[in-house]
């Protein structure tokens, strides 16, 4: 005869007992964990960079990230959304996300303030593949928002620049004012730790940087392409013209790596709402190669 | 997997002691159908009954689930208990409990185990039993004419009696405490072949068998069959309610009324919903019926598939009944067989 | 800490217009819950249950009924200047409703009521039926006639602290599946779920009562498929476009069917 079966959720304080975070973690998948927010930096007229520590250390402990993955952040009472890490996971103990302002959730975060506290569960989905990338070139290329996620992979990748050769980024904004992340990328440009073209549609006075469409530094790129990963994040209707670019230079399909964007509402292949053709955007990818984002159907 | 005979007569006794202790979800009439719903006694019970309005997945995935509950205005997670209390599902037909197996393999894969389907899973004893198709079945094309395993007992009526497949030890309890199980016989073997043929050759001849339905499902992914068909769908997701498979879900948050409290439920959802697919900004990956009826199908006839090995779709014929676009997969079928008619354009 | 943002107790107004104010009846009628609602508002002023003037200054403005005079659009437009945020309640502010069924033809509606005397009070002002949104804009509409008065506390809620839940379009058969219920039309009964946004639950049906389309037509509604699955059930045609009308006067896609 069966038993009666139960799911037991507690608040933190509860499970004292329990030393391991990572059992914790594992133990209810759905359930949010107390992240106060630590740091807010404006970087846009609607981007703020959001820097979160987990209230409780054994999750602070348990909780590792690698590029290209995202967490679902929680605002009680107002709900979930999923958004991608910004740092590199060789910083421990906090994590960064990039937050436009585009909707409801997002414009509540926006007025939060520093020692708010969110849930954050996570992290989920597959990462860049960061330790196949290392002893090669590698050519990142993101428009508008899609440098949040390439931003983990370019910081974990500073951090560990000696196993890499040469590293190109491609940057490209709407309009100078877009620009996120300009200073910290400026000094590593300064320092010759990368190449970095930062381009405009929509240039003003201020701006000495290219302009046009991401695709545009493309003419005058030199690559080693069998020795070259690409990876690119952006809007949806960057990616055909960005990889095909690297296809002409000739990266490899399975060297070519995006990062999709959906809405997953579960973060670990249940749900349904982040599915493209037969593959769950959550779990098998966000991150994709070219390869495999062409025999997924509706993926570009 | 172990058989044993049971007599006809022995029927109500085995309903009966799992009865005594727990409640018992089983098919019973239903203003002109049949539903699943708790009995009081065997007698409600419909034995050969052909298929019913809704399925049995409300008792693994609840309409409206609550996975957390909360402090809004502290921000916390706060105590919460999730309590299912035993059931047995009897009656079940074998569409239906390879439904159970997909969801299965959905929600209790390797990599992240849904605790709440789990509970409801665990809580929950299968007790199969034999059917006759009805004209909207077609189980059969999609290999979900046989069970193999998932449940606890499953009953094939050979007339006067049942032959039983145990499927756990709580089952062979259960049958062998309320009824005198016996060895079969080869007259019982030579009945089960009989009557398993007979259902085989009673499955409507309308429905198309095609093969490869999994490739068809690329190779006509751009053709205009889809404008025609989505271009049908009325958007009222009645396709998803009524299928045993479909298992995508909202996640959504409720104050209570004072706003200080509230609650995390995942509540059904259907790809075939306008927003379904909609992300921050109002792009919306798949904005009209074409794509969201070819999504739906190409999900239950071919991703699901390529991923874990089976259809998605049991066809169990539910959707058939209840589109009243006449959009199904029975229809999706049709087409892939007009394509391959000799005149074919 | 509190996650929320700190900040005032929002200044609350609801005003009815035509209408017979079930909806605000409606609301009042989740008794126990009602001081834990007004707990979270400052309520400035209820027309249903004070005679208090209206204040000049308010932060939400709830409004039920139809807009049938001009007096009544002045008042309309005034709460709208002063409101941060307007949201309107049950089908006669969201489509016009019932009085909306006057619409077509109000100079003779008028003299069927008053014969040739009608009051220069009505033959001022009057004029035909709109709804809410024809007149001024709408942050947010609570449909259905009347009101689910926890749909409207969801609402206020949403207005109050935000909500990532966006308003789904589907329509209403799957809710009415989800119910375990059997089709009107297979009984030869109309029933406008076919169309109708979903949301509500889908109680009607639950209730072997066929839908007439109070929560309005979904923007993703089939008309021309709904229709020919409505005559091929034995509905006539012509009495599927009347039902359509009844909670859709003022939408684009039925206008053309008059």
């Amino acid at each position: 005869m069966p038993n009666s079966a139960k799911v037991v959720v507690e608040p933190i304080a509860a499970s004292a007992a329990v030393s391991d975070g990572e059992a914790l973690i594992k133990a209810n998948p759905y359930r949010p964990w107390e992240a106060r927010i630590t740091s807010i930096t404006p970087l846009t007229d609607t981007e703020k960079l959001f820097e979160f520590r987990f209230v409780d250390e054994r999750i602070r402990n348990a909780f590792h990230h690698e590029p290209g993955q995202f967490v679902e952040v929680s605002i009680f009472g107002v709900g979930e959304a999923p958004i991608s890490i910004s740092s590199s996971p060789s910083k421990g103990g906090f994590i960064e996300l990039c937050v436009r302002r585009a909707g409801e959730f997002t414009t509540r975060l926006h007025e939060m303030q520093c020692g708010d506290i969110v849930g954050i569960r996570g992290p989920y989905g597959r990462p860049f593949p960061f330790e196949q990338m290392k002893g090669h070139d590698i050519l990142l290329v993101a428009g508008g928002l899609g440098i949040a996620p390439l931003r983990s992979l370019i910081n974990n990748i500073h951090d560990e620049r000696s196993e890499f050769g040469n590293v190109t980024i491609i940057y490209g904004s709407k309009n100078p004012r877009e620009v996120m992340f300009r200073d910290q990328f400026e000094m590593w440009r300064h320092r010759q730790d990368f190449d970095l073209y930062l381009t405009v549609d929509n240039p003003d006075d201020t701006w000495d940087g290219e302009v046009g469409l991401v695709t545009a530094p493309f003419a005058h790129l030199e690559i080693d392409a069998s020795h070259t990963y690409g990876a690119v994040c952006g809007p949806p209707v960057m990616y055909r013209f960005v990889v095909e670019e690297m296809r002409k230079k000739g990266i490899s399909y399975d060297h070519i790596y995006m990062s999709f964007e959906r809405h997953m509402k579960c973060g670990m292949g249940k749900c349904g709402h982040c599915q493209i053709g037969h593959q769950y955007c959550c779990i098998d990818g966000p991150v994709f190669n070219y390869w495999e984002a062409k025999n997924i159907q509706g993926s570009m | 997997m172990l058989y044993r005979v049971i007599d006809a007569e022995e029927l109500p006794l085995l309903v009966e002691a799992f009865m005594r202790d727990h409640e018992v979800v089983a098919p019973v009439k239903s203003g002109r159908s049949v539903a699943f719903e708790t009995i009081g006694s065997f007698d409600d019970i419909v034995l050969d009954y052909t298929t019913t309005l809704t399925s049995l997945k409300k008792y693994y995935l609840p309409p409206r689930e609550t996975l957390i509950e909360f402090d809004a205005e502290g921000g916390s997670v706060t105590d919460y208990e999730l309590e299912v209390k035993p059931r047995v599902l009897f009656g079940a037909h074998a569409c239906d409990i390879n439904a159970l197996i997909n969801l299965d393999l959905a929600f209790n894969d390797g990599r992240y185990l849904d605790p709440y389907y789990d509970a409801h899973r665990a809580a929950t004893m299968v007790i199969g039993i034999s059917c006759t198709p009805s004209d909207t079945c077609f189980c059969h094309l999609l290999d979900a004419d046989e069970v193999r395993g998932a449940y606890d007992l499953f009953l094939q009526d050979l007339g006067d009696r049942y032959l039983v497949s145990i499927g756990s030890v709580e089952g062979a309890n259960v049958l062998e405490s309320a009824c005198n199980p016996r060895e079969a016989t080869d007259e019982d073997r030579r009945a089960f072949r009989q009557i398993t043929r007979a259902r085989q050759e009673s499955f409507s001849k309308d429905i198309p068998d095609v093969q490869e339905i999994p490739m068809l499902m690329d190779a006509f992914h751009k053709d205009e069959f889809w404008e025609e068909l989505g271009g049908r769908c009325l958007s009222c997701t009645a396709c998803s309610a009524v299928c045993p498979t479909c298992y995508c879900f909202d996640i959504a948050d409720t104050l209570d009324p004072d706003g200080k409290t509230g609650r995390r439920e995942r509540i059904w959802d259907a790809c075939t919903s306008p927003q379904f697919a909609l992300v921050a900004g109002d792009h919306n990956f798949r904005e009209g019926g074409r794509e969201r009826v070819r999504h739906r199908m190409y999900h239950k006839l071919n991703g699901f598939n390529s991923v874990h090995g089976r259809y998605l779709c049991v066809g169990c014929g539910r959707c058939v009944r209840a589109c009243k676009a006449d959009i199904s997969p029975i229809e999706v079928l049709r087409f892939f067989e007009r394509k391959g008619a000799s005149d074919a354009k | 800490m509190s996650e929320r943002s700190s900040g005032s107790i929002p200044r609350v107004v609801f005003a009815g217009f035509a209408s017979c104010f079930g909806c605000q009846i409606n609301i009042t009628n989740i008794e126990k819950h009602l001081l834990d609602v007004l707990g979270q508002i400052d309520m400035r002023y209820w027309q249903l249950t004070s005679s208090d003037p209206m204040p000049a200054q308010f932060d939400v403005a709830v409004i039920e009924g139809a807009i049938t005079t001009k007096d009544a659009e002045i008042s309309a437009k005034r709460l709208r200047e002063i409101a941060d945020t307007v949201i309107t309640i049950g089908a006669c502010a969201q489509s016009a409703g019932i009085p909306g069924m006057a619409s077509d033809d109000i100079d003779t509606r008028m003299k069927d009521v008053y014969s040739d005397h009608v009051p220069a009070l009505i033959s001022d002002s009057a004029y035909s039926p709109r709804a809410v949104g024809d007149v001024i804009e709408v942050d947010f509409a609570v449909p259905c006639c009347p009101v689910d008065p926890y749909e409207f506390v969801r609402v206020l809620q949403h207005v109050l602290y935000g909500s990532n839940i966006y308003p789904h379009t589907a329509t209403l058969c799957g809710n009415c599946k989800q119910n375990g219920r059997g089709c009107f039309y297979g009984r030869g009964v109309m029933c406008m779920g076919l169309v109708t946004r979903t949301g509500c639950g889908a109680r009607c049906t639950a209730l072997g009562r066929e839908c007439n389309g109070c929560a309005g037509l979904s923007p993703d509604a089939n008309i021309d498929m709904a229709r020919r699955i409505a005559v091929a059930s034995g509905i006539d045609e012509a009495d599927f476009n009347k039902a359509l009308e009844m909670f859709n006067y003022n939408n684009e896609a039925i206008m053309e069917l008059r």
